[in-house]
């Protein structure tokens, strides 16, 4: 999408028709289809599969969060969750439990690796 | 050969870009006595106005379309050149460019094209002009339109300050004002109070040969 | 039924009767059907676009279960747009914290390739520490932008001053040359910004120099795509169809000019990209129900023919919303809803 002006396009589309981000699966439905080239279906799919929950889950905010929480890959709330995975630390997790490679992780895999064997 | 079916054969001629076709046309019509005025607006001017709706509908390209607009003007000056004593009028002119800040010059380059295949005399300034360029040139050729296309929504306020400057001037009632680009509307151009709003490049023209009292 | 508020493309506001509203809808899926020799909507989806526009509700949505991955171009210069001063990486965390963003997009604020080459150990460092600290993928983004190639802003001779000279042949060179620059300066920038750790690229506005934008983009994401078989190639569009500005340019044996979206994926995705996204231009000399039936047609026709993900293009002045500073809620929420559900989009 392009974006303007953030109150009336990005918060309008994302109420209207938006998978939810974070707050939801969103971003990991995003993954399949960068990764993988997977359509909206296939991508959903295949994670409310790897999450062991239904499709119509997905962009469920409560169940979302709850599930975030328990995987520990990353909230909204971090202040409420002292000690929570942020960031590349949530990704590396995210990278494992979807079976993808992530390109940030792993460069910094590959840089704590040399940094551990140093 | 009829009048009915030269028109249609210099509308042809405009649509097929054959330059040599549409000044033969011209000189014929002279010999079998046509209106040249009929003959332009009705034969070359209704091929031109097909060229540009082809091209708005992407079936035709630039290049074309300037070789169209060159056949164009071959026969205009044919067919201006007869026209008797005392009925032949001055060419409009307009002076047009990009806003300050704004190098997208695509969009303005076709609308010259098409005002120019219409028949007026066209000061392109270029891109990235200055506002008050525009008003120099304009008093400078003594032009009737000034033209300023915006590709972005930083530098379409180029358009209101060229408005403002020329009534800051004393100059607002001696040019008619046109605008175009992307994020400019007739919405946007009524509240500058701009003359005219031209959404794509045939329209631009069509808009400019109505405030010459030509369309 | 009363009469149905609405707005033309220029955001104005406007009631339409019943005949009219439906007439408005069957214009628009004509007039894109027409156009880019395609099959118009059918009278199912004419009536769900007619109860979209006819229902009172300020705001609409897609059914639950229809929600698609919403991205953002070019998000870290829409904060600092409307005034609000925040770093770079802090409006990226707005937009995945605040804004329900599935996907994020680093961007210069020049947003084009060209400019970003001399500065690009800054971008990459900056990318980098974005990445550490967001958990949503991330995209670099910026614009193909060939203009920036022609003179009195770049190398080559300025096509768009020669054509109106009749200078065909020396214009079409210009534009061959501009190509080859733009081609050389997008594959650096992405290879750099891939190699810092981005996700994936984002050319966007593709073709808005015309079939050289476009031609350019393809080369490159076909060099890229050999180069980084991972990475996620993003392709959008600056407008519905390709402009000819040269006329004669090819690729894979197809002339690129005059191409509409569902023909533009084909190439795209043989070229090796991973999502595309179309763009329909909003006639602001018609209603938001045209436009939308429009924009719809369109983008149907496009999802049908695509094997790869398809995230319209529904910013300020395409895929219906109009072309406004502030697009109000009622016009987006409506193109939003008909485009994901008429379209069958995968994502906006």
């Amino acid at each position: 999408m392009g974006v303007g002006d953030p109150a009336g396009m990005a918060s309008a589309h994302n109420t209207a028709s938006g998978m939810g981000g974070m707050r939801t699966a969103g971003d990991l439905v995003a993954r399949m289809q960068m990764s993988r080239g997977m359509k909206i279906k296939e991508a959903k799919e295949y994670v409310a599969n790897k999450l062991k929950v239904s499709v119509s889950d997905l962009a469920d905010p409560v169940v979302m969060n709850e599930m975030r929480d328990d995987l520990d890959i990353g909230m909204v709330s971090t202040s409420l969750f002292p000690g929570s995975a942020k960031g590349i630390e949530a990704k590396l997790r995210i990278a494992e439990l979807l079976d993808i490679e992530i390109n940030c992780v792993n460069k910094f895999r590959d840089k704590i690796g040399r940094a551990l064997r140093a | 050969m009829d009048k009915e079916e030269i028109l249609k054969e210099a509308r042809k001629a405009i649509i097929d870009a054959d330059k040599a076709k549409a000044e033969e046309l011209a000189k014929r019509a002279i010999a079998e006595g046509v209106d040249p005025l009929e003959m332009i607006n009705k034969g070359f001017r209704a091929g031109i106005t097909e060229v540009g709706d082809l091209f708005g509908r992407g079936e035709l390209f630039l290049p074309e379309l300037i070789l169209s607009a060159e056949a164009m003007k071959g026969a205009a000056d044919i067919l201006t050149a007869a026209l008797p004593k005392g009925t032949k009028k001055r060419r409009g002119k307009i002076v047009i460019g990009t806003a300050q800040g704004d190098i997208h010059d695509i969009g303005k380059s076709m609308v010259v094209s098409f005002l120019q295949a219409n028949g007026l005399e066209v000061y392109d300034l270029g891109r990235d002009i200055e506002t008050q360029k525009f008003i120099d040139k304009a008093q400078e050729v003594n032009a009737d339109i000034i033209g300023m296309s915006a590709l972005l929504t930083t530098t379409m306020s180029g358009q209101k300050a060229l408005i403002q400057e020329l009534k800051k001037a004393g100059l607002r009632e001696k040019y008619k004002v046109m605008v175009g680009g992307a994020p400019a509307t007739q919405r946007w151009a009524d509240r500058i109070g701009a003359d005219a709003y031209g959404i794509d490049a045939a329209d631009a023209a069509k808009k400019a040969m109505e405030l010459l009292g030509e369309g | 039924m009363g009469k149905t508020y609405t707005r033309m493309g220029d955001g104005s506001v406007i009631e339409l009767s019943e005949s009219e509203l439906k007439r408005d809808l069957e214009e628009g899926t004509r007039d894109a059907a027409e156009r880019g020799r395609i099959p118009p909507l059918c009278e199912d989806e004419l009536s769900y676009l007619f109860d979209i526009y006819s229902i009172p509700y300020r705001f609409v949505s897609v059914d639950r279960g229809n929600e698609v991955v919403l991205t953002y171009d070019a998000a870290t210069l829409k904060i600092r747009r409307v005034g609000v001063l925040t770093h770079r990486i802090q409006s990226l965390q707005i937009y995945e914290k605040l804004l329900g963003a599935d996907t994020l997009e680093f961007d210069h604020v020049d947003y084009s390739f060209k400019p970003v080459k001399p500065i690009i150990a800054y971008e990459q460092t900056e990318l980098e520490q974005a990445l550490l600290v967001t958990t949503i993928p991330m995209f670099y983004g910026a614009m193909p932008n060939l203009g920036s190639y022609t003179q009195p802003d770049g190398p080559c001779l300025n096509p768009m001053e020669l054509l109106p000279m009749g200078k065909i042949t020396e214009a079409r060179a210009a534009q061959e040359e501009m190509v080859e620059h733009a081609v050389k300066d997008m594959v650096n920038v992405a290879s750099a910004m891939y190699e810092s750790g981005a996700d994936g690229i984002n050319f966007d506005t593709t073709g808005a120099a015309g079939d050289t934008d476009f031609l350019a983009t393809l080369r490159a994401v076909e060099i890229l795509r050999k180069k980084y078989p991972q990475m996620c190639i993003e392709v959008g569009m600056a407008g519905e169809f390709i402009l000819g500005m040269h006329g004669e340019l090819t690729y894979d044996g197809v002339r690129v000019a005059g191409l509409y979206p569902h023909k533009q994926v084909e190439l795209v995705e043989k070229a090796g990209a991973t999502i595309y996204g179309p763009a329909i231009n909003t006639n602001t000399d018609e209603s938001c129900p045209w436009n939308i039936a429009r924009a719809a047609t369109f983008t149907k026709a496009c999802v049908e023919n695509s094997h790869i993900p398809v995230h319209a293009d529904m910013g300020m002045g395409v895929g219906g919303i109009p072309v406004v500073d502030q697009p109000p809620v009622d016009a987006v929420s409506r193109a939003s809803k008909a485009m994901v559900e008429i379209a069958r989009l995968d994502g906006l």
